[in-house]
C-alpha cells in the first residue's frame, strides 16, 4: 500500500511551548487513521501543519510521495486534500449549495471565465452544480440547498463541512474533531457517513477526535501522541491494551490502583 | 439553537419538489424583470416633455456617484475590506480621460475605457501594498493614498492644478454627443456594470470572495488564493470607480483639482455603499441617489449635507448594517419565504407548464 500523507520528526515551537516535538506519523492510502492524545499533546498543532495553515520548525511533510514543506494551505487541495474544521467554519451566510461550490473551487477553472459567464465556465458551472446537488444528497441534505447555512442544525452544519470537503474530489480528507460537540444519535449518523466515504468512495482519512466510540469504531490504525512525541501507534485492539497510552490519559494512580 | 426553519427546513420535509422549483423560477424572472423595467424606464425618461439638457447632466453625474459606489461595494460587500481612498481612483479615471482629450481628442468610449484601465492597473498595484493591512490599517492606508493622488493633482504641472483642463469630448463611436447623448450613455455604463456585478456575484469568483470574507481559512481550504483573489477584486473595484471618474470628467467636460483633489468623495461613496447596503445589488444605486441628490433636496443648507450624510451611516450601521436595501427587502423575502413553505408542503397552487420538453425529448 502506497503513503499518501506522511510527516517526519516535525518540530514546532510557539515561544517556550513545545506543541510538536519530532513526532512523525504515516497514513496509508485506503485507511482511515486516527490521530489521539490527552488535551495539549499537540494534535491540532500537527493537524495544522499537515494540512499547511502552520509552518513547522523543522521536519518534513509529505504528501503523495512529493515533499510540501514549502507548499501554501490553498495549494493542498491540488495536490488532493480537503479538510474539516473542529469548531464548524462555513460560509454562514450563504447556501448550503453555495457554501459545496466553494468547495469545489478547485475545478471552476480561471476567474475571468467565471466572471464574464463564458460558454465553457458556464458548462462547467452547470456540472459543478449538478455534482454538488449529488453529494447533498448522499449527506441527505437536499432539502437545505437554498437556505443559509447559519439557520441549519449543528448535525447539518457538520456535513455541510463534509459535503464541502468531498466536493474538490480529494483523495485524501483531514477530519479535525468530526463529531465534537454531537449528541449521540448525530454521532452514530456521522461515523456511517465516514465510513460510506472511505469504503464507497475510496477516500483516504485522518481524524482527530476525542470521541472514542468514533475512533476506535471507524479507525484502522491509530497514533497517539503525548507532548508533542509519539507514544504509541497501532489497531484500536493494541491501542486500547497498550499500558503507555492507558497511563497519559489516565495518570500514573490510575495504574497503581 | 435554530432561530427560525426557512422554507423546506428539516420540520416540513418537502412533500413538492416539482412546485418549489417552479416558484423559484418564477421569482427568478420577477427579479430580473423588475431590474430590466428600471433600466427601460431610465431610458425613456428623456422623452417627458420639458426634460432639459442641464437635467441630462445632472442625472449623468447622480450615475456618477451610483458607479462609484458600486465599485466601491465590491470591497466591502463582497470582499469584506473597506477602502477609504476611492476618491483617488475616481481621480485617476478622470484625468486619465481628459489627458486623452486634451492632447489626441480621444473618442469618449475609449477614454471611458482607458479611464477604468488606468485606475484597475493602478487599483492592482496599490492592492500589493493594501493588502498586506489589516482592518482599521487599511482603511488609513487606503485614506492615505486618496490624500497622495490630490496632493499629486494640486501640485503636478501636468495636471494643471485648481486651473483645470477643459474636456471638449464631444463624438462616441464618430456619432456626436450632447448632453442628451452623455444621460444615455451613463444609463448604458450603468446597465453594464450592474449586469457586470450580478454575473460576478453569481460566479465562482463572487462565492470565493464572499468564502474569505465569512471564513477565511476554510476558503483557503478549497484553494482560494486569498492575495490573489483579494487583488482581483481590488483591481476591478478601482477600475468601476475609474469609470466613474472618466464619466464625470467628460460629462462635465472640467477636471481640476478643486474636485478631484477633494477626499470628501472617499467618504462620500463609503457612504454611499453602507447606507445603501453594499451586499445587494441594488444598495449602491439607492445609496449613490441618496448621497448625489442631498445637496439638491437641502437647497440652502446644503452645507447640512455632511452631518446627514455622518447621522445617516451611523443610524444604518446601528440599525440595519445590511443596509436600507435590506431593510426594504425584508418584507419582500419573508413573503416569498412564506410561499416557498407552502408550496414545499403542497399547499401552494402552481399553475403547471404542459410537460413539452418531455414531448420534445422523446421527438
Amino acid at each position: 500500500m502506497a503513503t499518501l500523507l506522511a510527516c517526519e520528526k516535525v518540530n514546532v515551537r510557539f515561544g517556550g511551548v513545545t506543541a510538536c516535538n519530532g513526532v512523525s506519523l504515516e497514513v496509508e492510502q485506503g485507511k482511515i487513521v486516527g490521530l489521539i492524545g490527552p488535551n495539549g499533546a499537540g494534535k491540532t498543532t500537527l493537524f495544522n501543519v499537515l494540512t499547511r495553515f502552520q509552518p513547522q520548525d523543522s521536519g518534513h511533510v509529505y504528501c503523495a510521495g512529493e515533499k510540501i514543506d514549502s507548499r501554501k494551505c490553498h495549494e493542498m487541495v491540488e495536490m488532493g486534500m480537503a479538510r474539516t474544521f473542529q469548531n464548524i467554519n462555513l460560509f454562514g451566510e450563504q447556501s448550503t449549495l453555495d457554501n459545496i461550490l466553494v468547495g469545489a473551487h478547485r475545478l471552476t477553472g480561471g476567474p475571468l471565465g467565471n466572471i464574464l459567464s463564458l460558454g465553457a465556465a458556464r458548462r462547467r458551472e452547470k456540472a459543478l452544480t449538478t455534482r454538488a446537488i449529488e453529494i447533498a444528497e448522499m449527506l441527505r441534505l437536499e432539502d437545505e440547498l437554498d437556505n443559509a447555512v447559519k439557520n441549519l442544525p449543528y448535525g447539518y452544519q457538520k456535513r455541510v463541512e463534509i459535503a464541502r470537503a468531498l466536493a474538490s474530489e480529494p483523495k485524501l480528507i483531514l477530519l479535525d474533531e468530526p463529531v465534537a460537540g454531537c449528541n449521540d444519535e448525530e454521532t452514530a449518523e456521522l461515523r456511517e457517513v465516514v465510513r460510506h466515504i472511505n469504503r464507497d468512495l475510496g477516500i483516504t482519512m485522518l481524524m482527530v477526535e476525542h470521541d472514542m466510540s468514533m475512533v476506535m469504531g471507524v479507525c484502522d490504525h491509530i497514533y497517539v501522541i503525548n507532548f508533542g512525541a509519539n507514544l504509541a501507534d497501532g489497531t484500536p485492539a493494541e491501542i486500547r491494551s497498550n499500558p503507555e497510552v492507558i497511563k497519559a490519559y489516565l495518570g500514573e494512580e490510575a495504574e497503581a490502583a | 439553537m435554530v432561530n427560525k426553519n426557512p422554507a423546506g427546513s428539516l420540520s416540513a420535509p418537502v412533500r413538492d419538489r416539482a412546485a418549489v422549483a417552479t416558484l423559484k423560477a418564477k421569482f427568478q424572472v420577477q427579479n430580473v424583470a423588475l431590474v430590466v423595467a428600471f433600466f427601460v424606464a431610465l431610458l425613456l425618461v428623456p422623452l417627458i416633455p420639458g426634460f432639459k439638457g442641464w437635467m441630462a447632466s445632472q442625472a449623468a453625474l447622480v450615475v456618477v456617484y451610483i458607479l462609484a459606489a458600486q465599485g466601491l461595494s465590491i470591497l466591502t460587500g463582497y470582499t469584506g475590506l473597506v477602502s477609504v481612498g476611492h476618491g483617488g481612483f475616481l481621480a485617476i479615471g478622470a484625468y486619465t480621460a481628459a489627458l486623452l482629450v486634451k492632447h489626441a481628442n480621444a473618442d469618449i468610449v475609449l477614454s471611458l475605457i482607458a479611464g477604468a484601465a488606468m485606475a484597475g492597473v493602478i487599483g492592482m498595484l496599490m492592492a500589493l501594498v493594501f493588502l498586506r493591512l489589516a482592518g482599521p490599517f487599511l482603511a488609513i492606508g487606503t485614506l492615505g493614498f486618496a490624500f497622495f493622488v490630490g496632493t499629486v493633482v494640486n501640485n503636478v504641472k501636468f495636471f494643471e492644478g485648481r486651473e483645470g483642463i477643459s474636456v471638449p469630448a464631444n463624438h462616441a463611436l464618430g456619432l456626436p454627443v450632447g448632453d442628451i447623448g452623455f444621460y444615455y450613455i451613463s444609463i448604458i455604463l450603468l446597465a453594464l456594470v450592474t449586469l457586470f456585478i450580478y454575473s460576478l456575484v453569481r460566479s465562482s469568483v463572487g462565492r470565493a470572495l464572499k468564502g474569505l470574507r465569512d471564513a477565511e481559512k476554510a476558503a483557503q481550504s478549497c484553494g482560494v488564493n486569498r492575495l490573489l483573489y483579494r487583488t482581483l477584486a481590488f483591481t476591478i473595484s478601482a477600475a468601476i470607480t475609474g469609470l466613474a471618474g472618466a464619466l464625470s470628467a467628460l460629462t462635465t467636460r472640467y477636471v481640476s483639482a478643486e474636485v478631484f483633489g477633494d477626499i470628501w468623495y472617499s467618504v462620500d461613496f463609503l457612504v454611499a455603499a453602507v447606507v445603501g447596503g453594499s451586499a445587494m445589488l441594488m444598495g449602491p444605486i439607492v445609496g449613490g441617489i441618496f448621497v448625489a441628490m442631498l445637496p439638491f433636496f437641502l437647497e440652502k443648507l446644503a452645507d447640512f449635507a455632511f452631518i446627514l450624510k455622518g447621522v445617516a451611516l451611523i443610524a444604518v450601521l446601528m440599525f440595519a448594517p445590511a443596509g436600507v436595501c435590506d431593510v426594504i427587502a425584508r418584507p419582500f423575502r419573508a413573503w416569498r419565504r412564506r410561499r416557498l413553505e407552502r408550496a414545499a408542503a403542497g399547499e401552494e397552487p402552481v399553475r403547471r407548464e404542459p410537460p413539452v420538453v418531455a414531448l420534445e425529448g422523446k421527438s
